[in-house]
């Protein structure tokens, strides 16, 4: 029996140092990597001014970080806080995953209301944003002037980038690279927004139809996957992804391709001679731009064990001169915009686009949407189907998923 | 206290264990598919809806292609391998060592790896054919419908075959010499040999290492999700890669639970079948 009473007292004891790591006034942050330094800035200010809460930084890397986030949720052994891409607050909301933070937030107005649509669901907050970012389109200007194009006129409707992308791709070098492969996000942040400025949408604003197969929708899918059925795009297009498209730009095989200010850092530095241009991204003759609006933002896990000094310190990084020190790219705080470190002329243009920034829709589906829309887009670029084909089949499954 | 209900007593904290890490699981798979996110009870809707995905029948007949593929090539490289590294010759144990290389490497680095080696624009592969000329431009190996599967399943044969090669090889060994001296004796010449010998007398290896492929094919995720994600447009996505993208990448648990289920089901049979087949077989060396 006393064997018993020893083993008893062990597992108990083991049970506390499992689940005892946080200490009561302990924070537990998950940052990742790309904030670490700031981050610690910033925990370093909280702590001095509130005695008695420890914040504890673990770094995480965005591979992979959805499966891991998703992970720790589900198993009741979550962090305090965690930062995560906008578009996936929904799932955990809808999973009660995280709580409520709606009396975290102040200065409504302040955000930029895309932001706040994506953190929303039932009428209540569930997440804080604190950065924001849309695509521009980076180009090589040597690239323009080589072709005999003005690399001070970029093209601004979609006639005058295909005739561009015409006349940059010769040799080895593609006029305009678009994504078909890497995770399904890449072709989503891409695409979406050209059906978006042509009037049209994957589904209806009621959630309630599929509207990929319609004509607005098509035509403007057509315009994108032609890139790449007319040689303008690489031969790679089908296992590239952003990054990859990065890196053939860099190599200069690449002459222009979307994607956000994060990329002028580490072109700048791979390959200095590169001209670096940004343009809006084109849109139809008479119509407006648009963007997706990407980010990320601040949950507080259901099992958070110290859910009010967690919401304490999410208040703190929520000022707006918090948002602005700790974002890699811009805040989601208007009145943080007017920092200095965002007057950085190269920084204009994808400023000019935030307005036109949108939110993806809040459907519990929305994963599976985008992913049989991506493989509609796939199974154009392979060349199994035609455009309006793929998206009739896209426009099924994703019906099915909203009659579910 | 009897003699039996002690035994129990000294088995039961392993059984708990057990029950605890494999019955929970299994249970609560079995329970997550029958409810929805909020856990009440909701029959078979969750099977309905992935059953009528289109990517359900194409991710089984891909598992089908994918696993009997590499099995096949496994066991047939596998066994050749072993019958090879079974002779004697200068440096064999250099070239045994070097043959285990694809094994110990980790599968996560042995994808990436292959995934530059067979990129379009970056891949040595096509640099290497390109600059041959065998072929006059670059090939998109992982993004051509008709390559994708084949590329796939040879390298999956090529992180495996090693594991086959030294089962086999140790079965080889365990062959008694009189047999051969008998064979030669009669007049056998080399591919007698391997018919009549040691085919037959490593019989039981093969079919036991070529269970463990089965199951361990049906299982894998690693290789094809690092190299195309099941993609394009689901060329290569195998069943257990959509469970994973159900519950992991879509958070649709209840529905990953009663896609589990179901490959559970079939897998199951598939092993049972196997199994049957050969007990069945006639003069099996026991």
């Amino acid at each position: 029996m006393m064997k018993f009473k020893t083993l008893a007292v062990m597992a108990t004891a083991m049970t506390m140092l499992t689940s005892g790591a946080a200490l009561a006034g302990e924070v537990v942050w998950w940052t990742p990597n790309f904030n670490e330094a700031r981050a610690r800035e910033l925990a370093t200010k909280f702590e001095q001014a509130n005695q008695g809460i420890k914040i504890k930084l673990e770094i995480t890397t965005t591979d992979g970080l959805p499966q891991r986030v998703l992970t720790a949720l589900q198993s009741g052994a979550a962090p305090d806080i965690i930062d995560v891409q906008h578009a996936w607050v929904n799932g955990y909301a809808q999973n009660g995953l995280v709580v409520a933070v709606d009396d975290v937030l102040k200065d409504r107005e302040d955000y930029i209301p895309a932001s706040l649509d994506y953190c929303t669901w039932n009428s209540k907050l569930w997440a804080i944003p604190y950065r924001i970012e849309t695509h521009a389109v980076i180009y090589n200007k040597g690239a323009f002037k080589d072709a005999g194009l003005d690399p001070a006129k970029p093209p601004q409707t979609w006639d005058e980038l295909v005739a561009a992308a015409k006349t940059l791709s010769k040799g080895k070098v593609s006029g305009f690279a678009i994504t078909g492969g890497g995770e399904v996000g890449n072709t989503i942040f891409r695409s979406l927004p050209f059906i978006w400025m042509n009037g049209g949408d994957i589904i209806s604003a009621d959630a309630k139809k599929a509207v990929v197969n319609q004509p607005a929708a098509v035509a403007a899918v057509k315009f994108y996957t032609d890139f790449y059925k007319n040689k303008q795009s690489p031969a790679s297009t089908l296992e590239n992804d952003g990054t990859a498209n990065r890196r053939l730009f860099i190599a200069e095989t690449v002459a222009a391709y979307q994607s956000g200010q994060f990329d002028v850092a580490s072109i700048k530095k791979e390959n200095p001679k590169i001209d670096i241009g940004v343009m809006p991204i084109p849109h139809p003759a008479g119509k407006p731009t648009a963007a997706l609006l990407g980010g990320w933002s601040f949950v507080i896990p259901s099992s958070a064990k110290n859910p009010t000094e967690a919401k304490k310190f999410v208040a703190f990084l929520a000022e707006a001169p918090n948002q602005g020190a700790l974002t890699d790219t811009f805040p989601a705080r208007k009145s943080a915009m007017s920092l200095p470190r965002f007057s950085d002329p190269i920084l204009t243009v994808f400023k000019e686009m935030l307005p036109y920034g949108r939110a993806v829709p809040n459907n519990k589906n929305w994963v599976q949407i985008t992913q049989a829309y991506f493989e509609g887009i796939q199974r154009i670029l392979l060349g199994d189907e035609d455009v309006q084909t793929a998206m009739d089949g896209a426009a099924k499954d994703i019906q099915a998923l909203l009659d579910q | 206290m009897d003699r039996n209900s002690t035994g129990l007593v000294f088995v039961l904290p392993a059984l708990i264990v057990l029950a605890m890490l494999i019955a929970y699981p299994v249970a609560y798979t079995g329970l997550l598919s029958v409810t929805d996110r909020q856990g009440a009870f909701v029959g078979l809707t969750n099977f309905k809806a992935v059953l009528s995905a289109r990517a359900t029948p194409q991710a089984f007949w891909n598992t089908i292609w994918f696993v009997g593929g590499s099995i096949v090539f496994q066991v047939l490289l596998g066994t050749a391998t072993a019958i090879l590294l079974n002779q004697s010759f200068f440096g064999r144990g250099i070239v045994r060592s070097i043959t285990l290389i694809p094994w110990v490497v980790p599968g996560i680095v042995a994808a990436t790896t292959w995934a530059w080696m067979f990129h379009t624009e970056f891949g040595i592969i096509n640099y290497m054919m390109t600059g041959s000329g065998i072929i006059p431009e670059p090939i998109g190996w992982l993004t051509n419908g008709n390559t994708v599967m084949p590329v796939l399943i040879a390298i999956n044969v090529w992180k495996l075959f090693p594991f086959v090669a030294i089962m086999v090889l140790a079965g080889l060994q365990s062959i008694p010499n009189d047999l051969y001296e008998a064979a030669r004796v009669d007049g056998a010449n080399f591919w007698q040999e391997v018919r009549f010998i040691m085919i037959p007398q490593v019989r039981s290896v093969i079919v036991a290492v070529t269970l463990l492929l089965v199951i361990w094919g049906l299982n894998s995720i690693t290789i094809i999700y690092a190299i195309t994600r099941g993609g394009p447009a689901n060329r290569t996505l195998i069943t257990p890669i959509q469970i994973f993208r159900l519950a992991f990448e879509s958070t649709q648990f209840n529905q990953a639970a009663a896609l589990s289920v179901i490959f559970f089901a079939v897998a199951l049979v598939i092993v049972i079948i196997y199994i049957r087949a050969l007990a069945s077989a006639p003069g099996e060396a026991k």
